[in-house]
């Protein structure tokens, strides 16, 4: 007889579980709180789209009379409203892809259900760090062309720096600046959704793999 | 109406907790996470109960179900101390007539089981429990052609680690 056939007599043969549940143990059991991948990446999803919608309301009202002293207040408020009229239409596909998640699906639809609210939340942080970049490249265009309020607002005490350092060292800091903020935030998500994603993305990529005859 | 629904989950369940018991057994290895995997297979199981239809059995749902919070739901935690795992599952299933060398073999086979991978524990759980292809492919949602040759492979595996 075949090896495995074997032991699938002894399989059959195994004894029930000892420590058997009553029906009391499972209606305790089944109105405890879930503590599943799923749940966890609704949690964190929800805090990153909370955290970039609420990035506007941490800054002080003080930062941004310096727009108004750069006379850059239109752009300011056309961002402002594409901003938050992107993040409800995010709200919204993250909340459809979360509702559509049925555990008796088949597993692979499960799997990329799931996965697909990590996508969600993830172009909705490239979406982010677009705007940012997109953002400040307009406001730079427009404080360069008007070099002389540059001047004003930036150097009040009147040192004497000339317009083309003033715009080099505004520049290059801003670089910096950008560039440390989306290292840490990779960083920062590698490490969170690294740790969430790990076992479905495995998971997916074996079923997935199965699927292409490979 | 909840009340009746409740009553019927619960002895619906508790006929069948076996099949998430040895779902347990062949995802974790230690006391603290199959009870873990346990209660999470069983929050999901209440909260999908209403939208069972009963157009197939309660086990064969619950087997789908189970299956999919082991492979795609369940997070270990944290606080599971790695030492504690131990590869056999004897402690769990002591009968006094259940003879010493079925307990060996059955020993051995859920330490085999425990080396494959997510998906080949839930291919050869289900050729275990002799499921058609039909139901494999579906549960895991792989054409049938496929699933054969996934399980074909995952036996031979199982069989190198059992007999080396």
């Amino acid at each position: 007889m075949d090896l495995l056939e074997n032991y699938k007599k002894t399989w059959k043969n195994q004894p029930e579980e000892v420590n058997k549940l009553s029906s009391v143990d499972i209606y305790k059991m089944a109105h405890s709180k879930s503590s599943s991948i799923v749940k966890w990446i609704f949690i964190v999803g929800v805090l990153e789209l909370a955290f970039w919608a609420g990035i506007n309301l941490l800054i002080p009202d003080s930062f941004y009379k310096i727009y108004e002293d750069l006379n850059l207040e239109k752009q300011v408020s056309f961002f402002m409203i594409l901003h938050y009229l992107v993040i409800i239409v995010f709200l919204y596909f993250f909340y459809v892809n979360y509702k559509k998640i049925s555990i008796v699906e088949n597993t692979k639809n499960l799997i990329q259900r799931i996965l697909n609210i990590r996508n969600t939340v993830k172009y909705y942080v490239y979406y982010n760090l677009a705007i940012v970049f997109l953002s400040s490249f307009i406001i730079n265009i427009v404080l360069i062309s008007d070099s002389d309020t540059l001047m004003k607002v930036m150097n009040p005490e009147n040192l004497p720096i000339n317009v083309n350092q003033l715009i080099a060292i505004t520049i290059f800091s801003q670089l910096i600046a950008i560039i440390i903020f989306i290292v840490l935030l990779w960083l920062f998500y590698k490490l969170i959704y690294g740790i969430l994603l790990k076992k479905l993305n495995r998971n997916y990529k074996e079923l997935a793999r199965l699927n292409n005859g490979s | 109406m909840q009340k009746d629904l409740e009553t019927k989950f619960l002895s619906d369940f508790e006929q069948n907790q076996n099949i998430a018991h040895k779902i347990c057994r062949v995802y974790t290895t230690n006391q603290d996470e199959h009870k873990d995997l346990f209660q999470e297979i069983t929050i999901q199981l209440w909260k999908n109960y209403s939208k069972f239809r009963g157009d197939s059995k309660f086990s064969t749902w619950m087997y789908r179900v189970a299956l999919n919070t082991a492979i795609s739901l369940y997070r270990k935690s944290t606080r599971t101390i790695k030492t504690q795992d131990i590869s056999d599952v004897a402690f769990k299933i002591k009968s006094s007539d259940y003879d010493d060398t079925e307990e060996k073999q059955l020993s051995a086979l859920y330490g085999a089981i425990h080396q494959l991978n997510d998906i080949e524990k839930a291919l050869i759980f289900l050729y275990l429990e002799d499921k058609p292809y039909k139901e494999i492919s579906e549960t895991l949602g792989i054409t049938s052609v496929n699933a054969r040759v996934k399980m074909n492979r995952a036996k031979e595996k199982l069989k190198n680690i059992l007999n080396p």
